[in-house]
């Protein structure tokens, strides 16, 4: 019996994808730096070369970091140490096995991302990459020294390389970069948007501004659930008053959340319902079964205090202080 | 590489009684990676929905469970496999309100909306495998 | 996992004490309908504060249970749905009709209380 079908999970976790480079933008890059094959050729035939010298120049470039004392903080236990120590070698190394593919391009993204998530610095990190480019260098003319056309120009291959590298670090530093400003952007929209507030016991006021879609129709749920339990709340007034459409998808958002509300016992009033939206509603056949709607907010509390108990009286105004 | 996959959680799945085994596997593992509690109980909610369309339509088939990274986040992948008759029309059936059996349908489309990422492969007549990744916060 | 169900004057309380198997589930209904046609009870309360997930399994027996309990004269009530149980239920498309929903265990029991309430004056004739 054949196996079932799989999709790859590596395919999933896919950076390249997520940030857009592919195979096409490579090629582009590669193009634009120059690196073609000969450039894989010659730093291939300087594989033994790297290879032999990769501890030497991994250790002088961790005794040149650690002389920083802010560099330190990223280096606290010695087995720390030791292993990122094996994993730049190992990184040094590949720069000179050729195969420089999708496959090299995800992990020299998941490195960049690496030292993103950790918090180097930028400055460091390229920092870094200078002072390999000049101790390999010095390498490179040390031991091709007789044919110096030939080490010029392999250290340029490896200086290609180097700076194609580089680029797919700074990418991910400017992706983890507009992906947290982002979602702080959508934080702070939430806040301003979405206030859930406790208006009465057991009653909770909900005024909606701006467009809902399907992330902020999430948060808003999420929210409110937790606003029920906090607050014991029974009646929830969502106000749309401030929403520019709602459509069949919007609908369904608010259908959705007036159903989580109900499975923890209270009663969700939709007030502020213009003419135009109704009439929107009614055109594309939007049915919001049997929520209970009102025209505006004043209508919506109003209703929801009587379904509460309350009764709200109008006391006569006397134009007198109180007391006698 | 692409990705590490640490850990690997096989539960077999041969009917309704694997289904609690499969939740507390799931449970287990987020909660050794520090997910919400939130995050948790959607996991849990996802995993009981596709072992479920696995007793249901195509038994036996296991839900597998693994530890995954990315670009130094830690997630849970879930992977339904199962040697089942497949889904014939895979777009039908990830549209809301498709259903093969009186009323509740496959889950897939909710299963999707509770996890953060959602891939899956049909076969009419080789199976199905569904894979989905949660992320920790 | 028995689930323990606790006899109130005309109500029955189930609570739901960890996560259930589905033979737990369908037990539970069992029980609960045996124990409303011998006490004749007026209403049934499900806490299902502590349940670990809210499938589309448990979903349809809950349901079932509001049911069956329904035609022997009962109006069930669950409570203790937690928010991210609530929110992984509309995910799904799992909604709880027919039965009644409430916070807690002492919400869901005046519910019962003042939906019999209804019952009665109606059948009174007014």
């Amino acid at each position: 019996m054949p196996a079932p079908p799989a999709r790859s999970p590596e395919k999933f976790l896919n950076l390249s994808e997520l940030m857009n480079i592919s195979d096409a933008e490579i090629d582009i890059r590669k193009r634009f730096l120059e690196f073609g094959p000969d450039d894989e050729t010659r730093l291939r035939e300087i594989a033994p070369v790297a290879e032999h010298y990769a501890q030497e120049v991994i250790d002088a470039f961790y005794e040149h970091l650690l002389a920083f004392p802010d560099m330190r903080a990223f280096f606290p236990t010695e087995q720390l140490l030791n292993r990122v120590k094996e994993a730049q070698k190992n990184y040094f190394i590949r720069l000179t096995q050729g195969n420089y593919d999708t496959t090299y391009v995800e992990e020299r993204l998941n490195i960049g991302a690496i030292h993103e998530r950790i918090n180097l610095p930028l400055k460091s990190y390229l920092g870094m990459y200078n002072f390999y480019l000049r101790e390999a260098g010095k390498r490179i003319f040390a031991a091709l020294g007789d044919d110096r056309e030939r080490a010029a120009a392999t250290f340029f291959s490896l200086m290609k390389l180097t700076f194609f590298d580089m680029e797919l670090a700074i990418d991910t530093y400017i992706d983890a970069r507009e992906r947290t400003i982002r979602a702080l952007q959508q934080e702070a929209i939430r806040e301003l948007s979405t206030p859930v507030l406790p208006f009465r016991e057991g009653l909770l006021l909900l005024p909606i501004i701006g467009q809902i879609d399907s992330q902020r129709a999430r948060q808003l749920t999420e929210h409110l659930l937790v606003a029920i339990r906090q607050n014991r709340a029974k009646v929830i007034v969502i106000d749309i008053t401030g929403v520019p459409t709602v459509d069949s998808r919007v609908a369904n958002h608010l259908v959705q959340t007036v159903e989580a509300a109900r499975l923890m016992g209270a009663k969700v009033i939709i007030s502020g319902i213009s003419p135009v939206i109704a009439l929107t509603m009614v055109t594309l056949g939007i049915d919001l079964g049997r929520i209970l709607t009102v025209g505006d907010m004043q209508s919506g509390i109003e209703h929801a205090e009587r379904l509460l108990g309350y009764r709200v009286e109008r006391v006569e105004q006397d134009g007198e202080d109180e007391g006698e | 590489m692409a990705a590490e996959r640490v850990d690997a959680v096989v539960v077999p799945i041969v009917s309704d009684a694997d289904l609690m085994l499969a939740r507390q596997k799931g449970r287990e593992l987020a909660i050794a990676l520090g997910f919400s509690h939130t995050d948790t109980t959607l996991l849990a909610t996802a995993i009981s929905e596709v072992a479920r369309n696995i007793v249901l339509y195509a038994v036996p088939g296991e839900i597998r469970l693994h530890v995954v990274e990315r670009a130094g986040r830690r997630g849970l992948m879930v992977v339904a496999a199962d040697r089942g008759p497949g889904i014939p029309n895979i777009a039908q059936a990830m549209q809301d309100g498709y259903s093969t059996s009186r009323g509740m349908g496959l889950g897939l489309p909710g299963s999707k909306r509770l996890m953060d990422e959602f891939d899956i492969a049909s076969e009419v007549g080789r199976g199905t495998t569904v894979t989905m990744i949660k992320w920790a916060q | 996992m028995q689930v323990p169900i606790l006899r109130q004057g005309d109500f029955l309380i189930a609570s739901i004490q960890g996560a259930l198997t589905d033979a737990d589930l369908m037990q539970l209904r069992e029980h609960l309908v045996q124990s409303v046609r011998r006490f004749r009870s007026r209403g049934v309360v499900i806490d299902v504060t502590v349940l670990d997930v809210m499938d589309s399994f448990a979903a349809r027996t809950l349901r079932s249970i509001a049911n069956m309990t329904r035609l022997l004269g009962a109006r069930t009530v669950v409570v203790g749905i937690q928010p991210e149980i609530a929110f992984s239920m509309v995910q799904l498309g799992l909604t709880l009709e027919g039965t009644l929903t409430s916070l807690d265990l002492d919400d869901g029991l005046a519910l019962l209380k003042s939906a019999d309430k209804k019952r009665q004056r109606h059948s009174d004739g007014s």
